[in-house]
């Protein structure tokens, strides 16, 4: 469904995004991580045709996004930065996307309104950040998009809202199967919404996997063993650190696999525990050299 | 109903089908109940549809739930998954029993407490048999 092939961007002498490649399938909740300043909004921007990348290709069902407005009528934006017209209510501006947007399903707005409960009648600026999402969430929705780009979508909703707002896009995914793309730093929430992951370092795709994959080839294992033995020095950990008599490993591979191989150690005790996302994020930055630096102040 | 929890080591699918094993199990679900949708349920837990749709795959290949094409997916009659059932909480019995004897609890007195368990259940069954009478 989005196709990102050797894009290349550079603002002045700084390449903001370095051959970056990688696919979303249709029906698939990707999600895009990576550290501040990794490049993530810069391609939700190519994405959405905000953007002319120097050289590579953004498509969409095959096609060029920038100036398509073919493409552009089935794709929904929530932008990480909200913006709506000066002195426009969230009504305003759902008469301005009906006129745009052929699939605007206005029924489907009022019956929102049941979830957005403040008054749609108010100017946005005098809404709160997190309500300005909510507006701007609900509108999108009524799109009724085949592709659903989203930058820190629930940056700003409190825990009420973002639980509702993914529990809509998730009925959404499950009922008419649009792709949807999502930033955030949350990993948490996306390990649950999520089926494919990207992670993004320095302008670059670090690792796409989809999520099962991940969970299931790497995971972590503590064991002690017996006194007086220590671990081989070729046993494949990708990680390992030690506290007290207590290893933790790093290990990949299938949990059959590396649970044969570490009882072949006769620990005293073991346990194996599938890694969060966010231990693979910092594991994998790990690697590349983003790491929590120890500082005195 | 499911509840999910997130600082359980657990991924999300493993707690979803232990949930809804859970249900069966205890019989909060009768045989051939029609199970929540795949869209029913991710829009309620909000999470990933494809998920869901794992962990009813592997219930299915584990005989807890079967699935009839456009109709949903439904409970199985437990009778048939006992065998199943019986190998897994033997391996939770043996984690159990390695946990024991590593605190330091030979294996007599293991043994001894087994006995005593089955002496309690068979008292048990024999009381309730009189009480029926």
């Amino acid at each position: 469904m989005i196709e990102v092939k050797n894009l290349v961007k550079r603002f002045g002498g700084f390449t903001a995004l370095d051959n970056l490649s990688f696919n979303v399938e249709k029906g698939s909740v990707y999600g895009l991580v990576g550290p501040n300043g990794a490049g993530k909004s810069t391609v939700i921007r190519h994405l959405t045709g905000i953007y002319r990348q120097d050289s590579g290709e953004v498509l969409i069902d095959s096609q060029t996004v920038y100036e398509n407005p073919g493409i552009k009528q089935r794709l929904a934006y929530i932008p990480d930065e909200i913006f709506f017209f000066l002195q426009a209510t969230t009504r305003d501006m759902m008469h301005f996307y009906k006129g745009i947007y052929p699939r605007f399903d206005a029924k489907l707005y009022e019956k929102l309104g049941k979830v957005f409960e403040f008054d749609d009648k108010r100017p946005m600026r005098q809404l709160s950040k997190g309500m300005q999402k909510q507006s701007a969430f609900r509108l999108a929705v009524c799109m009724r998009p085949d592709i659903l780009i989203l930058d820190e979508p629930v940056d700003g909703l409190d825990p009420v809202m973002r639980r509702q707002v993914w529990s809509i896009i998730m009925n959404d995914v499950s009922d008419r199967g649009t792709t949807v793309l999502v930033s955030s730093h949350n990993l948490r929430e996306l390990e649950d919404v999520c089926d494919h992951v990207g992670i993004m370092h320095n302008g670059r795709l670090l690792l796409q996997r989809s999520l099962s994959e991940l969970q299931d080839n790497i995971a972590k294992v503590q064991l002690v063993l017996p006194e007086g033995n220590t671990l081989p020095e070729d046993f494949g950990a990708i990680h390992q650190s030690t506290s007290g008599r207590v290893l933790t490993l790093i290990m990949r591979g299938s949990n059959e696999y590396i649970s044969e191989k570490v009882a072949a150690l006769n620990p005293v005790f073991f346990d194996l525990v599938p890694l969060t996302l966010e231990e693979i994020f910092i594991y994998e930055l790990g690697g590349v050299d983003y790491e929590v630096r120890e500082i005195l102040l | 109903m499911i509840n999910l929890n997130y600082r359980d080591s657990r991924p999300i699918y493993e707690q979803i089908k232990d949930g809804i094993r859970k249900l069966v199990m205890t019989g909060a679900f009768s045989p051939h109940e029609r199970l929540p949708s795949v869209r029913e349920l991710a829009s309620s837990l909000a999470i990933n549809p494809n998920t869901i749709q794992r962990a009813y795959k592997e219930l299915e290949a584990e005989g807890y739930i079967y699935t009839t094409a456009g109709k949903g997916s439904f409970v199985s009659d437990i009778s048939e998954v006992d065998a199943g059932r019986r190998e897994r909480q033997l391996k939770k019995f043996e984690e159990a029993a390695v946990e024991l004897m590593f605190l330091g609890m030979g294996a007599g007195e293991l043994k001894s407490r087994i006995d005593r368990l089955a002496k309690d259940s068979e008292g048990g069954r024999a009381q309730h048999d009189t009480n029926f009478d």
